[in-house]
């Protein structure tokens, strides 16, 4: 077990949290690494045909990227054992430099032995896109 | 017949085995926007969303079913749901089994619980991965 990782931590305290910009291209990258192709995720015109606001990111997309916050804390100290989110929200991602700001935090939720459940929040526009989001991680492997 | 809860129990047959390269797995972590040295260099680990790489082929096979009439462009994804035996690594051949576990009618929309079984070819699970979709009827008000 990792006991380095362990030491300090307890139920309630936060991972440093990770601000990430998701501008189109990272959408056009996404779609070609997940393999999901859907339209909405890179057409204007298709996303509002769908009566969407606009390009919208994929949840996969949103859910990968906040798991980092977790992960980038783990190292190769554990696995992660199960990892789930309710897609609550888009996140429209508009054509320009700026793209959309997301920001991702987690915090322990649950300790029991080598076994961390976190819970993790992600924000756009000042509202959570994620729902009870949680990832329970094993530090004994 | 449009989907409903007779469909749960449903299944189908494995996804085309797919090989995980190296290179399919950096590029997915560029994706998501993660530079961790775990996803990079000759025999790298996958990052645990990758795994949706796998299921989306398994869930094509349900969206396509002509027996459930789904119209891809109503479903949303409500939540998913990973958990993990072990993570992926280079090399593992895998696929993806798709299974309905449950269809509920909430007004206009059907509520599909569906469960993806990724194992190795040689039989070996390693992920199951459950997701939520809703998918709204076309005739509704």
């Amino acid at each position: 077990m990792s006991v380095a990782l362990l030491e300090g931590l307890e139920v309630g305290s936060a991972l440093p949290s990770l601000t990430v910009r998701f501008t189109r291209e990272r959408l056009v990258r996404y779609a070609g690494a997940s393999t999901d192709f859907n339209p909405i995720h890179f057409s204007d015109h298709f996303a509002a045909q769908m009566g969407l606001p606009g390009v919208i990111a994929h949840g996969m997309l949103t859910m990968g990227t906040a798991l980092r916050v977790v992960t980038d804390w783990l190292g190769d100290q554990g696995t992660v054992r199960s990892y789930f989110v309710r897609f609550t929200r888009p996140i429209v991602v508009p054509d320009d430099d700026a793209g959309a700001e997301v920001t991702f935090s987690a915090s322990v939720a649950a300790m029991a032995g080598p076994s961390v459940t976190f819970a993790i929040e992600a924000v756009f526009d000042d509202q959570k896109v994620l729902g009870a989001a949680r990832a329970e991680v094993d530090l004994g492997a | 017949m449009a989907i409903s809860e007779v469909h749960a129990g449903r299944s189908y047959p494995p996804t085309t085995p797919y090989q995980v390269s190296a290179a399919k797995i950096a590029e997915f972590a560029t994706a998501i926007g993660d530079d961790s040295s775990s996803y990079r260099g000759a025999e790298p680990i996958a990052p645990p969303t990758f795994v949706a790489v796998i299921s989306s082929p398994a869930w094509e096979l349900m969206f396509d079913d002509p027996e459930l009439e789904l119209t891809l462009s109503r479903i949303v994804h409500g939540d998913q749901r990973f958990s993990y035996v072990r993570p992926l690594r280079t090399g593992d051949v895998v696929t993806g089994a798709l299974t309905i576990d449950k269809v509920r009618s909430r007004g206009a929309v059907e509520i599909i619980s569906a469960s993806v079984e990724i194992t190795t070819v040689g039989g070996e699970p390693v992920c199951t991965a459950q997701a939520t979709f809703m998918h709204s009827r076309g005739e509704a008000a």
